[in-house]
């Protein structure tokens, strides 16, 4: 082990005093201190988060966009107020441009049904990677099938990193929508976001980013990326669970039919037909998720606060020394990118033929929290011939003592098993 | 047994599986998965037309509980009446591989029982279609 890489919180966040802000990293499991690595699948939440949400049920709450009276004003005034904090943290040009949805996979199914149901045609396709969560291949399989469209995919190669060299094949004047990860969610992969989108555009594409993996971890501005959909969740960005967001650029939500139908989207309604609302609440039906939204606002402010260039640089710093600790370890295979560069705060491995289940359950004995299975990318895995691996996953809040204790506990691990 | 004993019971049927193999003339095959965490198993079931005694086999794949439990059902049910089988409950399998052990992950003890339970079922369907006709 080189020590002189070993940072000790690291060089960009003053961890410790972040982990003042989650009194849920604090406890002891199994008579060992807990090591939460598995926020790829959700963060854990700040006070700030927590109390946002709380005083607002003690004090403000009432329905939204309906009252003429005072307690339900200043629920609209705080619950739109997070809107245009979300729109200012990913660049947006207005926060109409800003749909609240329930997560990550529900903006996706957005996009797929609104969007894709009025501009999918037998002929057109949707290109997607070989990178993908379920949640962006499943929805465009559904419309595919429905409309006629043909879904393709950019492949990856050995390190799990978007081979563009096929690109050009790929994106052709039939080529409708390309649709595709900021952040590779099994393994870590950041792709080139921006080259991606630009050669897209130029056969006459429309765009989506998943940012469900991004979005809380690299700076992420939509006008600089130049996309025309982004999609995220707030429970993976030490926001409550229940509440996600659409990017739309605004002149495709304006042209786009409903998503899905019912209160609060509607301007008028006669008993035979409905004008709909403008935008965003044209795709908001229904009584929103006001706390969630006002709690996800909360959450913005406190990565705003810590910079999201901080964020991005500590994660680089705890992937690349978690990379190398585990490297250690004999019998450990890891997958995706070598270079921390190009790699989110995820580490993605297997012990030697050790089922991933059995890893987590003996790190568990240990205090160390990760994922096991196959994350929702059941055709990354099959490609990499793959049933399952383990993953370990960081954010803000991940000290490197952690990936020690996250060792140590695979040497447990083999102890038990390597008999 | 103490926890100890428990773990390497479990691990003696997962690294040294009993009636571990594919049954060519098997009455019924049935596989069983979790797809969340890629367990999977294939239960196969001959019953003694004479003895009314089933002989029981698995294959599979996945971690050390699902398998583990694969072996020792697969042996403890060999030699048991399709009944006995069938009266054999979740707690009865808990309690073989240890409640302890794997209370977390009762999915992965009770794929295998659930799959036998399956190939049973699935037995006499073809049992009673065969009679009439």
């Amino acid at each position: 082990m080189t020590n002189s890489t070993v940072p000790q919180t690291t060089r960009s966040l003053d961890v410790r005093a972040i982990r003042a802000d989650f009194p849920i990293l604090n406890q002891v499991v199994h008579g060992k201190p807990l090591s939460f690595l598995d926020s790829a699948a959700s963060s854990q939440k700040p006070l700030a988060v927590i109390e946002a949400m709380s005083a607002y049920y003690r004090t403000t709450h009432a329905n939204v966009h309906r009252g003429v009276y005072t307690l339900s004003e200043r629920a609209t005034e705080l619950y739109e107020g997070a809107r245009k904090r979300i729109a200012r943290f990913i660049g947006a040009k207005s926060s109409r441009e800003i749909i609240f949805t329930r997560n990550t996979t529900e903006s996706i199914n957005l996009v797929a049904q609104a969007w894709g149901r009025a501009n999918l045609k037998p002929g057109g396709e949707i290109l997607l990677t070989e990178l993908e969560h379920h949640s962006n291949i499943v929805p465009w399989q559904l419309i595919a099938k429905e409309t006629g469209a043909r879904v393709r995919y950019l492949p990856v190669d050995g390190q799990g990193i978007l081979n563009l060299d096929g690109l050009d094949a790929l994106l052709t004047e039939r080529t409708r929508i390309v649709s595709f990860t900021q952040m590779s969610n099994m393994l870590g992969t950041i792709t080139p976001v921006t080259a991606i989108v630009q050669r897209a555009k130029a056969v006459g594409a429309v765009t989506l980013i998943d940012g469900a993996q991004g979005v809380p971890h690299l700076p992420t501005n939509v006008q600089d990326l130049g996309c025309d959909f982004l999609a995220f969740s707030g429970h993976k960005m030490l926001g409550p669970t229940g509440i996600g967001v659409l990017y739309g650029r605004r002149e495709l939500l304006e042209a786009m039919p409903p998503f899905m139908s019912g209160g609060d989207m509607i301007r008028r309604v006669t008993y035979e037909s409905a004008e709909w609302n403008e935008l965003p609440w044209k795709f908001e039906a229904g009584t929103p998720a006001i706390a969630e939204g006002i709690g996800l606002g909360a959450a913005v402010d406190y990565l705003s606060g810590l910079g999201m260039d901080a964020v991005r640089a500590h994660e680089r710093d705890i992937t690349a020394y978690a990379l190398e600790r585990l490297a250690e370890v004999p019998s450990v295979s890891i997958y995706g990118p070598t270079d921390p560069d190009v790699r989110g705060g995820v580490a993605t491995f297997n012990l030697g033929r050790v089922h991933p289940h059995d890893v987590a359950a003996v790190l568990d004995s240990q205090g160390v929290a990760i994922r096991a299975g196959h994350h929702c990318a059941m055709p990354l895995h099959e490609k990499f011939g793959l049933t399952a691996t383990s993953r370990a996953s960081f954010y803000v809040y991940t000290l490197p003592e952690e990936i020690d204790r996250l060792v140590d506990a695979l040497y447990t691990a083999k102890s038990i098993y390597a008999r | 047994m103490d926890r100890q004993e428990q773990i390497d019971f479990i691990l003696d049927h997962f690294e040294n599986p009993r009636h571990k193999g594919a049954m060519p003339d098997a009455d019924a095959a049935v596989e069983g998965g979790n797809p969340g965490c890629g367990d999977i198993v294939t239960m196969y079931l001959k019953v003694d037309p004479q003895t009314g005694r089933a002989e029981v086999t698995f294959e599979g794949t996945g971690c050390t509980i699902s398998q583990a439990s694969a072996s020792y059902l697969s042996e403890h049910a060999s030699g048991k009446t399709v009944e006995n089988i069938l009266a054999l409950d979740y707690n009865d399998l808990m309690d073989a591989l240890g409640r302890e052990i794997v209370q977390q992950r009762t999915r992965c003890a009770t794929l295998s029982l659930d799959t036998l339970r399956a190939a049973i079922h699935k037995r006499e369907r073809e049992l009673m279609v065969k009679a009439d006709s």
